[in-house]
């Protein structure tokens, strides 16, 4: 389970995140939705351990290493590695050794081309390279992952195997906190969604009780207000 | 910490520019130990070749008065160091001929710096060069951007939440550029030893472990201190232009200055009034070529009271012989005297030298490099000293026979000659190199401050790491 609890969080006086509450329970997909600076990214890092909240308690798994995966915005690889040798030098950081069919089965999986398994990511497109960073957090095969637009750069067929994959992972128990500003995606992959705005959530509903565009009215409706 | 620096080394080896700088960099760096060990070689044949005909010379000598040999005297050179080929140290403005003869001590001449025609502030191309500057700028380089890089790339959030501890990242990074530098030292000591094959020894192997010892350290230092920059600095050009700014005040400034103050502080006379000061003790005291000297008439009282005879025709040897090598014994007590202090002055001001490697760690290099590879001042004074016994030897052995060997002639006056039995009886000069045990003491404060260095470098990294920003 992740919960946060009355989080504070202020940056040289702005408040960032403000009484923030939150509950994913295991085998949740939570969508946080929000514009730029609404603190998603905030709460990624204080769930990340890379800020520390002003007030408040957090709960999450206890070793970041082998229990949270992790997905950014930008995937920077090593240019000079191929997908398959990233993926490979990011699981031996955490102490998982795979072999190389196991590797190519999860670059698949997170539906990187075959034939790109091999190049130097130098090479890689945007999206080829989120790809990779999800094989990266799927193939730590953790209890959290913590997705910050994951979908970003990514076409409508990897975004739609990149659902099935959240679900997939979801189904055999993990928690899912996905921050972004794809509504349609949010709505379609996550149990429940939050609005967050100027650090507050302002709304939170499960995703069977609107449409899309019901949600996008929503959306709006809260960021014009 | 293994796969960090396997990744790092994946980067070196992957990466075009740096794979064609360090083709380069081979090449130039085994063509300079190759021209460095051919130099030392010719200059080696060069002596021998020289060494032989003045031996050959000095046995076909005519016969002669044994002080006309003393004033004929004899030659000795200075073998070229077999580790001239990494560091030639001070061997290039010592000069390498000395000229051995009575009554006068000379000084070493015939310095390769004097006869090259190179104006460079370098100049020509040395292992030392190579080895102390340019592979530590290479090192910063290679260093200037390894955590920078990474954070700006987002990659050292994702690397931290993979499980790789910011300490370990901050010391394999270190440990991967350090290797580097390493391996291309590796590559010329390598290549040193192969072109030596044939006269290496237990001692020049230690002296070389020695020499490898330091150079591995000071490698570390600017690794560590370059990546400890770039992970406190907030832009990779900043931790550049800091880092080269170190190097330079590191290898230009700081050298310059403090060799300047230790000059000030331990100041030696004026070649003038070294060599003034020398003669006058000199000339105050038992001439040769002078009778009226009083420490003559006191030697020739005392030696005619100890044989019971008025005159010195009577004496039962020739007693110009005697005063001959009396003149020369004080001319060695002048000697040491004035080479002693000068001796002294240079050890307080290379003691002073050392200890300023505690504000940089080059000193200490240089010091050990030079050091350890038997080119040095230490060396230098060594070669000096066994050719100042040699010579006193070598003069005694003429005055003595001068003294003791001469017979009386009809005219009832001394003679003898010396003639070729007794020129092959002189045995030539034969320069025995301090051994390593010798030279340790010497340099252990420069090791010792550079483990503190290392140590240093290790601490600001551990320290670094905490400070780290990753966001």
């Amino acid at each position: 389970m992740i919960a946060l609890q009355n989080i504070q969080k202020s940056f040289a006086g702005q408040k960032a995140l403000n009484n923030l509450t939150l509950e994913i329970k295991a085998g949740e997909i939570y969508g946080l939705l929000g514009a730029n600076g609404a603190g998603k990214s905030t709460t990624l890092n204080l769930l990340l351990g890379f800020l520390s909240p002003d007030s408040g308690t957090l709960t999450m798994g206890k070793n970041l290493k082998t229990e949270v995966g992790y997905i950014p915005e930008n995937v920077n690889l090593y240019p000079y590695l191929s997908g398959i040798e990233n993926l490979d030098y990011f699981c031996k950081l955490t102490g998982l050794k795979y072999s190389k069919i196991e590797l190519t089965d999860f670059l698949s999986e997170c539906g990187l081309a075959k034939e790109a398994h091999n190049k130097r990511t130098q090479s890689y497109s945007k999206g080829m390279r989120q790809k990779v960073g999800i094989a990266i957090a799927y193939a730590k095969k953790a209890k959290f992952y913590l997705l910050d637009e994951p979908a970003s750069g990514l076409d409508p067929l990897a975004s739609n195997e990149l659902s099935e994959l959240l679900k997939k992972l979801a189904s055999n128990g993990a928690t899912i906190l996905m921050a972004s500003h794809d509504i349609f995606r949010v709505r379609e992959v996550c149990q429940r969604i939050g609005i967050l705005k100027q650090g507050s959530l302002v709304k939170e509903l499960r995703s069977e009780e609107v449409s899309a565009n019901e949600l996008e009215q929503l959306y709006l409706k809260y960021m014009q207000n | 910490m293994w796969e960090i620096i396997k990744n790092e080394w994946q980067f070196f080896a992957r990466s075009r520019t740096l794979l064609v700088t360090s083709l380069g960099f081979v090449v130039v760096l085994l063509l300079t130990i190759f021209l460095g060990y051919r130099q030392t070689h010719e200059q080696t044949l060069r002596y021998q070749s020289a060494q032989k005909h003045f031996r050959t010379q000095w046995e076909n000598n005519r016969e002669m008065h044994p002080h006309g040999v003393v004033h004929y005297g004899t030659f000795v050179f200075k073998p070229a160091n077999l580790s001239s080929g990494l560091d030639e140290g001070i061997n290039s403005t010592t000069g390498n001929m000395l000229k051995l003869e009575g009554h006068v001590q000379n000084e070493i001449t015939h310095t390769e710096a004097s006869q090259t025609q190179a104006i460079s502030k370098f100049g020509k191309l040395k292992g030392s060069l190579l080895l102390q500057y340019i592979i530590p700028l290479l090192l910063i380089f290679l260093a200037f951007q390894s955590i920078n890089s990474e954070k700006q790339s987002g990659r050292l959030k994702l690397l931290v939440l993979q499980g790789a501890n910011l300490t370990k990242i901050i010391l394999a990074k270190t440990l991967s550029v350090s290797i580097y530098g390493i391996a291309l030292l590796t590559l010329s000591v390598l290549a040193y030893a192969v072109l030596n094959l044939k006269t290496l020894n237990a001692e020049i192997i230690s002296r070389t472990l020695f020499l490898f010892l330091a150079y591995c350290l000071y490698y570390f230092i600017v690794s560590g201190l370059t990546v400890y920059l770039s992970a406190r600095l907030k832009n990779t050009a900043l931790a550049l232009t800091s880092m080269l700014g170190v190097w330079i005040i590191w290898t230009i400034f700081l050298p310059n200055i403090l060799l300047s103050s230790v000059e000030q502080w331990h100041e030696l006379p004026s070649r003038v009034a070294f060599k003034k000061a020398m003669r006058d003790d000199r000339s105050n005291g038992i001439n040769g070529h002078n009778s009226s000297d009083g420490r003559l008439k006191e030697l020739e009282k005392k030696l005619l009271a100890e044989y019971k005879v008025d005159t010195i025709s009577k004496l039962p040897f020739d007693f110009w012989g005697v005063v001959m090598q009396k003149d020369e014994e004080y001319g060695n007590l002048v000697w040491d005297k004035h080479f002693g202090n000068l001796r002294n002055v240079l050890a307080q001001q290379k003691q002073s030298y050392q200890l300023g490697a505690i504000l940089n760690p080059f000193i200490s290099l240089q010091n050990l490099s030079m050091g350890f590879a038997g080119n040095d001042n230490k060396h230098h004074q060594d070669f000096l000293l066994q050719a100042e016994n040699y010579r006193r030897g070598f003069i005694k052995k003429l005055n003595d026979k001068h003294a003791y060997g001469s017979t009386k002639t009809d005219t009832s006056d001394w003679d003898v000659k010396v003639g070729a039995a007794f020129y092959k009886s002189v045995a030539d000069f034969e320069y025995q190199p301090a051994k390593l045990s010798s030279i340790i003491p010497i340099y252990l404060i420069d090791l010792v401050i550079l483990i503190f260095w290392m140590l240093l470098s290790v601490s600001l990294l551990i320290f670094g790491s905490k400070k780290i920003q990753i966001l």
